[in-house]
């Protein structure tokens, strides 16, 4: 176990912009950090200079406070898992996760022990002499997991590792990767561009686009105080509504909307005057899409309600927007970071 | 309905009668699969043939078509083609001619039997006895030339005549004699500027001339798969007293002679020569002479006419030997270099108008002799060459081609008595001649040479292989003797 | 009432129309397979049936007729001291110059699917052996290994490391002409198998590799533990043709060394053609080409087989 730092850590693969803009990031020991982005943010790009198999342009790596930039992959104790698992296809199971004690140097007694150690901890003892194409997409993730494991890293490096499974079992993969972290408590760094993951696997996430950082912190932060408007609309499904007054962007969440008729001005609460396009009933929610007029023009704004709660309002209604204020983020409107109020 | 061979001549092709106890032509075989047939070894001579064949079917002027070797000496072809083609005008007949590799004659030659199309004219530089069963008899014309200009020379009448089926297979008229070639200047070195008169002698003088020179000058004699070194091996082999096989075509190569000249082989090779002499083709041993490397061969003129042209002043310095004596008692003997030998495939329509060319030919001896810069010698007495060629002041005894001196040549005057065939003091015959194209003899004398075997053994290994090779084709009934 | 007839004659005709024909399944696979079918006929199985008739015959090339004599000449060609030199040296030869190919197709391999300035160039270079007739790339090796103008003796020469008048004879001693049928063979069997190498290299996911890497796995592990796995079966198939090509060929023996020193090159293409072809006995010529059969049959059914069996991604 160990903290990997990366420090302004560049890659630029020639031509037009860098992959990776300079980030600073720490991954604490035992920390469970997801770097979350759209695709092409250069966030698999980060975790390949972590694992050494791109160098950097520029910066730093660091793995237990060493620098390991002079380093070869195998030597930085690190384990990876990729999208497509890269399980050897020629491999039985049993060599697969073997294979990493066997570039060790083990013996094959002790091989055999953690490897069924390993194959214990996910639940495949059962499949060790099955080879990768006899496996199911759930099962291979184990084996890969169970190959990164066996080898006992500092660091474990996931890079999309659900996005080859359906969403079926995605949700049970999910939960699955969490309790394994938390046995195992190793520094985990986890690639994603799925905000639900992130949200759900994260003690912390990084949010990167165009390959810099924008904001790091816990699932909390990022939801509730994005550091500025990129992260607000990436993160929350649907995105959190921006509209502009005074100068600012105001940035309030789909679900944190109350409509009223003919609400009047409040202290702890801002009101808006809206109109309702349309109610969708999606099951367990309901989204109401309105439009808000004022002297800016018109925005449109979604807001987000549980099913269960009832709603008077129905199409073509005008109705108020009521947002209390502490659950309001101020946007500098040229910029898009985080202002004051 | 089961077609034989229309021309099948009784005495000749005896249709095998095997255990499947039916009889096979390969031309039914052939023609039963009519298109597929390209897919036949012959694919590319179909489609030759199929280019010039259709032509035979016009009616109108006749046609010739005549395949023969590159000449060792190229100003031949460049006066044979013109001639050929005027006798041609003036005979109502379009000749063509087609020059090859000699290599490449009997490949060619079997395809175009295999075929059933092609040439009607095919010259050999060696006995094309294989093909006896496949050619048109030429005893009309053998007898023809001979009542003209006297009998065939022995060995030339050996060559194109089968004793065993009393067969004329083919028409020899010409062969180049097979002298020994030396570099005078460092024959003199080593007291001997007459060059050597035996195969004792040779070996002495190019060991001498190999130490004095550091091993840059080297003896000559190949041991190659080519044809020189199969004639060398063979001279040798006579002058020592053995033979492939006697008079009778019975098989005669485990003899003391033969260990005898083998051994002389591997103690010559580890005298005088290096491992080059395994590797060498037709060509190597002429270029060797001419390049200052080899100080003497066995070969016919033609190297030295080449020299005569591009390197005058090593032309200058090669002279010429008669065939080296071996055995005491023994006649020393030389192979005919190249002898001359037409055939006409019994599938060409033109059979008679070839016929008369041959005789023309004949004619003409002077001219091909010294067209070929007397390369060529006829076989037959009393041509209109005899006079010109050996007579006293006649070209042999003063070269029309500039040799320095111009009695270079006159060695060559008595060639006829020591010029034999391959397969002397037998006829030449398909059994002969595979031996001769499996280089069976060349690579008995490298066997030896490269110490994989005591002469003893590499003779025995050769006498197995020979007698396989009798064995099969005197059961085709085209080889006699019993031994 | 008669419009029920006149509507099927209209679909009878329409369905036979060559255009619908060719639209078929069932008949467009056999015409366009034809062309195929009859090349293999032709060229292949043909000439194959000819062989075999022929090694059962006393057929001869100077001949019409044949009758069929069973297995005597077998018989005769075991027997032959030559054959059996032939038949292991074709053996000896098309192993030892598959291996040289498989060693070096595979760094050619690597070279070919790298990424470098002047690749272009260097591919050309390494295709080049390939687009040559092997009669006219064998001429060319023959000039270089000629005993008197070979320009490797000049160069030998020149640099001193031997005597400028006694050049070596690089076909005229057994190890060392042996070793130039073997660089020809191998020469001229390499460029297809560095390409078939190349397309093998560039279908292996690289992330395998990767993973190997991260894994812990040094060059040669990741090589020999991971990459010759994957490709073994795509090499399968280009040694497959290098045995072909080099156990069938006659060219480069008859053409560099003729079979010599002494019988020390001779193969069963060589041996055969003099035998069949120049010495006229047709039927042991067959007879020996014969014996390739089985061989080569061997060889590919076992290489088939094994590169089905291997896993693919």
């Amino acid at each position: 176990m160990a903290e990997v730092e990366v420090r302004e850590i560049r890659k630029s693969f020639g031509g037009g912009n860098p992959a990776v803009d300079g980030i600073s990031l720490t991954c604490k020991n035992g920390e469970y950090l997801v770097l979350l982005g759209p695709s092409g943010c250069g966030k698999t790009t980060l975790l390949r200079m972590i694992a050494g198999l791109e160098a950097p342009t520029g910066g730093d790596v660091l793995i237990g406070g060493k620098s390991v930039r002079a380093l070869p992959p195998r030597a930085r104790k690190i384990a990876m898992v990729f999208q497509s698992y890269a399980l050897y296809p020629h491999k039985k199971v049993v060599q697969n996760i073997s294979f990493p004690l066997e570039a060790q140097g083990m013996s094959a007694q002790e091989r055999m022990e953690k490897v069924k150690w390993a194959a214990g901890l996910l639940g495949i003892d059962h499949l060790l002499q099955r080879k990768p194409r006899q496996l199911s997409g759930g099962e291979r993730q184990r084996v890969a997991l169970a190959r990164a494991l066996v080898r006992e890293p500092q660091v474990f490096l996931l890079d999309e590792p659900l996005s080859n499974l359906d969403a079926k079992l995605r949700a049970s993969a999910r939960l699955e990767l969490k309790q394994f972290q938390q046995r195992v408590g190793v520094s985990t760094i986890y690639v994603t561009h799925d905000q639900v993951e992130a949200m759900g696997l994260g003690d912390r996430i990084a949010v990167l686009n165009q390959g810099r950082l924008q904001q790091v912190g816990t699932p909390e932060e990022i939801y509730h105080h994005p550091a500025n408007t990129f992260v607000a609309t990436f993160v929350g499904s649907p995105p959190m509504n921006l509209l502009e007054r005074d100068g600012k962007l105001i940035g309030f969440r789909p679900e944190n909307i109350r409509l009223e008729k003919n609400a009047g001005s409040r202290d702890d609460a801002t009101v808006f005057r809206g109109h309702v396009l349309r109610v969708e009933n999606l099951g367990s929610d309901r989204y109401v899409y309105l439009r808000v007029k004022d002297a800016h023009g018109d925005t449109n704004v979604i807001a987000k309600f549980a099913i269960a709660e009832p709603l008077e309002f129905s199409n073509d209604e005008d109705a108020d927007l009521v947002i209390r204020n502490r659950n309001i983020n101020f946007f500098d409107r040229d910029s898009g970071q985080k202002a004051a109020a | 309905m089961k077609k034989l061979p229309a021309d099948n001549t009784p005495g000749s092709a005896k249709v095998g009668e095997g255990l499947l106890g039916r009889k096979v032509t390969r031309r039914d075989f052939v023609k039963t699969g009519s298109l597929l047939a390209l897919g036949a070894s012959s694919f590319p001579t179909i489609l030759t043939a199929c280019a010039t064949g259709s032509s035979t079917t016009k009616s109108g002027p006749k046609t010739l078509k005549i395949l023969q070797w590159s000449h060792f000496v190229p100003d031949y072809d460049k006066w044979f083609d013109p001639w050929v083609k005027q006798w041609g005008q003036d005979n109502n007949t379009t000749v063509s001619v087609d020059h090859i590799t000699y290599s490449d004659i009997p490949t060619r030659t079997a395809s175009e039997m295999n075929a059933k199309s092609g040439h009607d004219l095919i010259l050999w530089i060696v006995p094309p006895s294989q093909y006896e069963q496949s050619t048109v008899d030429m005893s009309d014309v053998v007898k023809k030339v001979e009542q003209k200009y006297g009998p065939q020379l022995n060995f030339a009448k050996l060559t194109n005549f089968n004793p065993h089926t009393n067969r004329y297979f083919g028409f020899t008229y010409s062969f180049a004699p097979d002298p020994g070639d030396y570099r005078k200047s460092l024959f003199q070195q080593v007291g001997m500027p007459d060059g050597p008169t035996t195969w004792d002698e040779m070996l002495t003088a190019v060991t001498q001339i190999k130490s004095k020179t550091k091993g840059a000058v080297r003896g000559g004699i190949g041991f190659s798969p080519e044809p020189d070194s199969n004639m060398a091996a063979r001279a040798l082999i006579w002058s020592f007293g053995g033979a492939e096989q006697d008079k009778d075509s019975n098989v005669t190569i485990n003899s003391d002679a033969v260990v005898g000249a083998v051994d002389y082989m591997a103690r010559l090779f580890k005298q005088a020569e290096t491992a080059e002499v395994f590797s060498w083709n037709a060509a190597s041993n002429n270029q060797g002479l001419v390049a200052g490397s080899l100080s003497f061969i066995l070969n016919s003129i033609s190297a030295y006419r080449t020299a005569q042209a591009s390197k005058p002043d090593v032309a200058n310095d090669i002279f010429f030997s008669k065939p080296l004596a071996g055995a005491s008692g023994v006649k020393a003997l030389a192979s005919e270099h190249v002898i001359q030998t037409y055939i006409i495939p019994k599938f060409s329509k033109n059979q008679d108008i070839a016929k008369e060319f041959l005789l023309y030919l004949v004619d003409h001896a002077s001219d091909y002799v010294y067209q070929s810069k007397l390369y060529e010698f006829p076989v037959n007495p009393k041509t209109n060459a005899q006079d010109k060629l050996y007579g006293p002041g006649g070209w042999l005894d003063s070269d029309p081609y500039k040799s320095n001196p111009s009695s270079k040549l006159q060695v060559l005057k008595d060639a006829t008595d020591w010029s034999v065939n391959v397969g002397y003091p037998g006829p030449a015959s398909p059994a002969i001649g595979e031996i001769f194209d499996k280089n069976i003899l060349p690579s008995m004398m490298a066997a030896a040479a490269r110490g994989q075997k005591t002469p003893k053994q590499a003779v025995a290994e050769a006498e197995q292989q020979i007698k396989a090779i009798f064995t099969s084709w005197r059961q085709k009934g085209l080889v006699g003797g019993s031994s | 009432m008669s419009e029920p007839a006149v509507h099927r004659t209209v679909i009878i005709d329409e369905s036979f129309r060559v255009h619908h024909l060719l639209d078929r399944e069932s008949v467009l696979g056999p015409v366009m397979l034809s062309p195929l079918l009859i090349y293999l006929v032709a060229l292949i199985g043909l000439p194959l049936v000819f062989v075999f008739i022929y090694a059962f015959s006393d057929a001869t090339t100077g001949s019409d007729s044949f009758g069929f004599v069973g297995l005597q000449t077998f018989q005769t060609t075991l027997e032959d001291p030559v054959f059996r030199i032939a038949l292991r040296n074709t053996v000896v030869f098309t192993v030892l110059a598959q291996l040289v190919v498989i060693v070096l197709a595979t760094v050619l391999g690597f070279v070919l699917s790298a990424d470098f300035r002047g690749k272009w160039f260097v591919r050309f270079l390494i295709l080049l052996p390939w687009t040559t007739p092997v009669a006219l790339s064998a001429l060319a090796w023959l000039w270089m290994l000629d005993s008197l103008f070979s320009p490797f003796n000049w160069i030998l020469g020149n640099l001193h490391v031997v005597d400028q008048g006694t050049p070596v004879a690089w076909l005229g001693q057994d190890s060392l002409a042996v070793g130039s049928v073997v660089a020809l063979q191998a020469w001229r069997t390499l460029p297809l198998a560095a390409v078939i190498l190349m397309a093998g290299l560039t279908s292996i996911p690289p992330e395998l590799s990767e993973q190997a890497e991260v894994d812990g796995a040094g060059f040669w592990r990741r090589f020999f533990d991971i990459t010759m796995p994957l490709l073994a079966p795509i090499m399968m198939v280009a040694i497959l043709f290098g045995i072909v090509a080099t156990f069938t060929d006659m060219a480069a023996v008859y053409i560099l060394t003729r079979g010599g020193p002494g019988n020390a090159t001779q193969v069963l293409g060589s041996w055969s053609f003099y035998t069949g072809i120049q010495g006229g006995s047709l039927a042991q010529g067959a007879a020996i080409g014969i014996f390739m059969f089985p061989v080569l049959l061997g060889v590919c059914i076992l290489m088939l087989r094994r590169a089905s069996q291997t896993e693919v991604v």
